[in-house]
């Protein structure tokens, strides 16, 4: 083990600067869940399709197992641990519970970095629109209904939101 | 018949409570297994048979042992010093031939992904590097790679000293049916084949196993539904006593059944651990899931109805195949046997003659999967019912119809094992009917058609069998385990309560569930429960473990009780503190008080120091102190919930590809804690149904290899295969279970898979093609298609 060859690796994230050494091989989900201590980051299949693992990496949705800890060197990462607002579940998150968008919470949190995208990206999405942002990613429990409904009525109340910090300028 | 203690209030119970499990894993903070660490912990991997029949010649792990970081290797013979075969609970045919095996082979290997040595190192990493390095020698062995090739006259065999590759037979007769069939007007059957597909969690299974002989204790932490017969089975294979064994549950990252059976890894990791003195995790990868986690819905169904002209079903008869594996799994050939047993489904069917064979091939062992048989007790059923119809030129609902028992013919013997509880069938599904009128479907058939577009809408019944079950009945028909469930419920020194429970939270919100019982039970905020489950040192004990729909069932028939009981405790304590008389107080919101006059009050916080701390001049001299009730529920009988499911689908008569359009299920599972939650357990169930319908499948070559071991493969339905569900709701309470509730967990994979076909079929009703075959994927469908046009054409 003495001759393994290591790097440094330093990424800042949900704004906390992590900095560890690790081989090159070590994906970022493990470097993310090992190194940093953030679980929340789930494995279904390590090979890029479950899509639980999806991470924001520079604000955009990648798959943390298919991405080596080097090649994030320097980048911003949003996990799931990065999402409430203090104390507080966020829009999104409030959403999921409301509307039962999750079951056993394993594929949520590649669920929620995705619909974080997808509604940033797009905040006035229609329900094919959110079937296809979200196919990305892989729910054996819900039947994915309870999702779509979670992600649109999200996207509603920050619309609200948006619109009463307007009313209110 | 039990007597019913209803919650006197329902402030929570029948709402859709939002989930108390929710706001920690929405935040990233469940705790997997994989999530878990624990002090000196080191990991491990399994080196797995690349072939599905072979004798081991030569194993030679020196190289892997040398590699830096690595802490053991094991192989079979290492693992047999300690442990002894692996369990098998269910033996439901009369002399079946049960073959067993150890969590690694030791001289032959029966099936692709056996385990055949194991390794300890520092990381995952490490140990599967040295993997590669152990060196093992096969010497090939014929292959049974199917269920046809098993069958065969001159087939191989799995095992020398058998006669044949049959496991064991059996036959359920009712009445007559040779005479049923000999005098029906109209006989209809078919040749059903749900090939193998599996529960697939999303996390996939692990243990972490700290085995310490000094300490004389093996502590487990393990991914699995059913704590208590883990720990049992632990016992049983590694000959040491229960108490000294520890199993505690995390989070589950889904269970479906696969996580009920019990692993060779759980034994491998065990090992792994005594040998290196450290505790050892031990994960499945997916890939590994393939062929280390149960196989299921593996099975043939050859099955024929018999009815008079006029619609009365007069007869039922067939042969079921088993597709077994190399070796026997934790339940035998129990799901197999559920699928023979409950194939007459809600239909009342006065002769029966239901055969069972269970058959050994070199595939991964059969195992759990929600629905456990059912699924295809329903194709037989549903799918025979409708080639009647099409037979009798009859309408397919009205031949459902007047084939159901009456709501006063329960409870009904359904002719095999099962008796139905309760039940308004016909109004179930009048309610689906006109639900499907209601959204329009049938204009939308109808103008689809018009345009030239393949639309069919399905129609499917379904039973399920939950509350499972009644101790000794499950004990009489080949189960070594019970079926009740142990509640504890207790009220702490503040007022506030917990309940105990030996049930698995496996994402169903049996916690939120549990709560709501509680809170109701005894009518304190729901804010003041706590749920505690998944540890065997702490919590009771399970007969079973959570499957068969018994968690809302059973587990929460002992909260009625014991909060029942609970409830009369308090209200004696307040007598005592507000000097009045039991039967005059009632208890709301926390608080105890004098029907009427609710300015006498106490709270439970000041029952909860009466009963703890200051018990002089507080607690009455006949009470004992402390608040706390244990109950044992044990069903007199099963349930049976049961629902209308309606499908609509489009159909490319091109490529075979079928979209989901729109799915409505109507359904009666008696008194429902959580509208919310029942129906995300009906979603989810039809769903996986669907997958199991349309899309997944473990195909195998001529050498028994597997060839669809990854998702990209193994196709999981995702968000647009998926269409919005509407469900509808009926409430007739079980009979004899306390608080009504008749379980839901597994209605939607058991409703799912023939609705897909009944809609395909509907969809090209002018060819007439009869769907039996699943999953019906395009290039299956286009086969159907082409032979019924090419038919066409012909005619």
């Amino acid at each position: 083990m003495s001759d393994k060859h290591t790097v440094t690796v330093t990424v800042t994230v949900n704004g906390q600067v992590y900095t560890g050494d690790c081989e090159p091989r070590m994906t970022l989900a493990d470097f993310l869940r090992h190194e940093c201590g953030l679980t929340g980051t789930h494995l279904g299949c390590e090979h890029g399709v479950c899509g639980a693992c999806t991470v924001l990496l520079d604000d955009v949705a990648a798959r943390s197992c298919l991405t080596f800890a080097v090649q994030a060197d320097g980048a911003r990462i949003t996990t799931v641990e990065g999402l409430a607002e203090g104390e507080q579940l966020n829009t999104l998150q409030k959403s999921f519970q409301e509307h039962h968008g999750l079951q056993c919470g394993f594929c949520t949190s590649g669920m929620l970095m995705c619909a974080t995208e997808l509604l940033r990206e797009n905040p006035n999405p229609t329900e094919t629109e959110v079937r296809e942002g979200i196919s990305g990613v892989l729910c054996r429990c819900t039947g994915y209904d309870s999702i779509v409904k979670s992600v649109m009525a999200a996207a509603g109340d920050q619309r609200d939101a948006v619109s009463e910090a307007g009313s209110a300028r | 018949m039990t007597t019913t203690a209803e919650p006197q209030e329902t402030k929570y119970t029948g709402k859709s409570q939002q989930r108390i499990e929710d706001p920690r894993l929405l935040t990233g903070h469940g705790t997997y297994i994989d999530d878990i660490t624990v002090p000196r912990m080191i990991e491990g991997a399994v080196l797995r048979s690349p072939v599905a029949h072979a004798r081991i010649t030569r194993i030679d792990v020196s190289k892997a042992a040398e590699l830096p970081g690595v802490f053991a290797v094991i192989t079979g013979n290492d693992l047999v010093e300690f442990a002894g075969e692996q369990p098998v609970i269910w033996s439901v045919i009369p002399e079946q031939r049960i073959a067993r095996a150890h969590a690694l082979a030791t001289d032959t290997v029966r099936w692709v992904g056996q385990g055949v040595a194991a390794v300890a190192a520092v990381d995952r990493y490490v140990a599967e590097d040295a993997l590669e390095l152990i060196e093992v020698d096969y010497e090939p062995l014929p292959v049974v790679a199917d269920l046809e090739q098993a069958l065969a006259p001159d087939a191989p065999k799995l095992y020398e000293d058998w006669p044949d590759n049959i496991s064991g037979s059996m036959t359920f007769p009712a009445g007559d049916a040779d005479a049923a069939f000999a005098e029906a007007d109209v006989v209809v059957g078919a040749s059903f084949r749900h090939h193998a597909g599996y529960g697939c969690s999303i996390e996939t299974r692990g243990c972490i196993a700290n085995w310490d002989v000094f300490a004389g204790k093996l502590d487990m932490w393990l991914g699995t539904q059913a704590p208590n017969l883990a720990r049992d089975l632990l016992a049983q294979v590694l000959s040491l006593p229960v108490d000294k064994i520890r199993v505690r549950t995390p989070d589950l990252g889904g269970g479906f059944g696969l996580k009920f059976d019990f692993y060779p890894d759980e034994i491998i990791a065990a090992i792994l651990s005594r040998r290196t003195k450290r505790p050892v995790k031990l994960l499945e990868d997916r890939q590994e899931s393939f062929v280390s986690s149960s196989r299921a819905r593996d099975m043939r169904h050859d099955f024929e109805m018999a009815l008079r002209s006029d619609g009365t079903i007069i007869g039922l008869r067939g042969t079921a195949y088993a597709v077994l594996g190399g070796a026997l799994g934790t339940v035998g050939s129990g799901p197999p046997w559920a699928s023979v047993l409950a194939c007459m489904g809600p239909y009342k069917i006065p002769n029966q003659e239901l055969t069972l064979k269970a058959v050994m091939t070199n595939r991964s062992p059969y195992g759990s999967y929600r629905g456990w048989g059912m699924p295809k007790a329903n194709i037989v059923h549903e799918r025979l019912i409708e080639f009647a119809a099409r037979k009798l030129g009859m309408s397919r609902i009205d031949l459902r119809r007047m084939n159901f028992p009456t709501p006063e013919e329960f409870p009904y013997f359904s002719g095999a094992a099962f008796t139905y509880d309760s039940g308004r069938y016909a109004d179930c599904l009048d309610l689906a009917t006109s639900a499907v009128n209601e959204r329009g479907w049938n204009v939308r058939q109808r103008e689809g058609r018009e345009a030239g577009r393949s639309i069919g809408i399905g129609y499917g019944f379904h039973t399920e069998v939950g509350a499972f079950g009644p101790s000794r009945v499950l004990n009489m028909v080949g189960l070594d385990h019970s079926g009740f469930d142990e509640v504890r419920i207790r009220m702490d020194s503040t007022g506030k309560v917990t309940v105990l429970s030996g049930q698995s939270a496996m994402g169903q919100g049996t916690h939120t569930t549990y709560a709501q019982l509680a809170a109701d039970g005894l009518g304190v905020p729901i804010e003041d429960v706590t749920i505690v489950t998944g540890d065997t040192e702490s919590c009771p004990y399970t007969g079973y473990g959570t499957g068969g729909s018994r968690a809302a069932t059973l587990g929460g028939a002992a909260i009625v009780n014991a909060s029942g009981r609970l409830k009369s405790k308090i209200l004696r304590i307040g007598a005592e503190l507000l000097e009045a008389n039991p039967d005059d107080l009632e208890i709301s919101d926390g608080r105890v008080s004098v029907r009427g006059a609710a300015d006498a009050s106490v709270s439970t916080a000041d029952i909860g120091y009466s009963a703890y701390r200051m018990l002089n001049g507080r607690l009455p001299e006949s009470e004992t102190p402390t608040l706390e009730e244990i109950d044992v529920f044990d069903p007199a009988n099963m349930t049976t919930s049961y629902g209308c499911t309606a499908l609509l689908v489009e159909v490319d008569r091109q490529t075979g590809a079928v979209t989901l359009l729109d799915c409505l299920q109507a359904h009666d599972a008696g008194v429902i804690i959580n509208p919310l939650l029942a129906d995300g357990q009906l979603a989810g169930g039809l769903a996986q149904a669907f997958g199991g319908g349309l899309f997944e499948e473990f195909v195998y070559d001529e050498d028994g290899q597997i060839n669809t071991a990854s998702f990209m493969d193994y196709l999981l339905p995702s968000a647009t295969d998926i269409p919005p569900f509407h469900f509808y709701h009926q409430e007739t309470p079980a009979p004899h279970i306390p608080g009504g509730m008749k379980g839901l967990g597994e209605a939607g994979t058991i409703a799912g898979v023939s609705v897909v076909a009944s809609a395909i079929d509907d969809a090209l009703s002018d060819l007439g093609v009869a769907v039996t075959e699943f999953p019906m994927t395009p290039p299956r469908l286009l086969e159907l298609i082409r032979a019924a046009q090419s038919a066409g054409v012909t005619a």
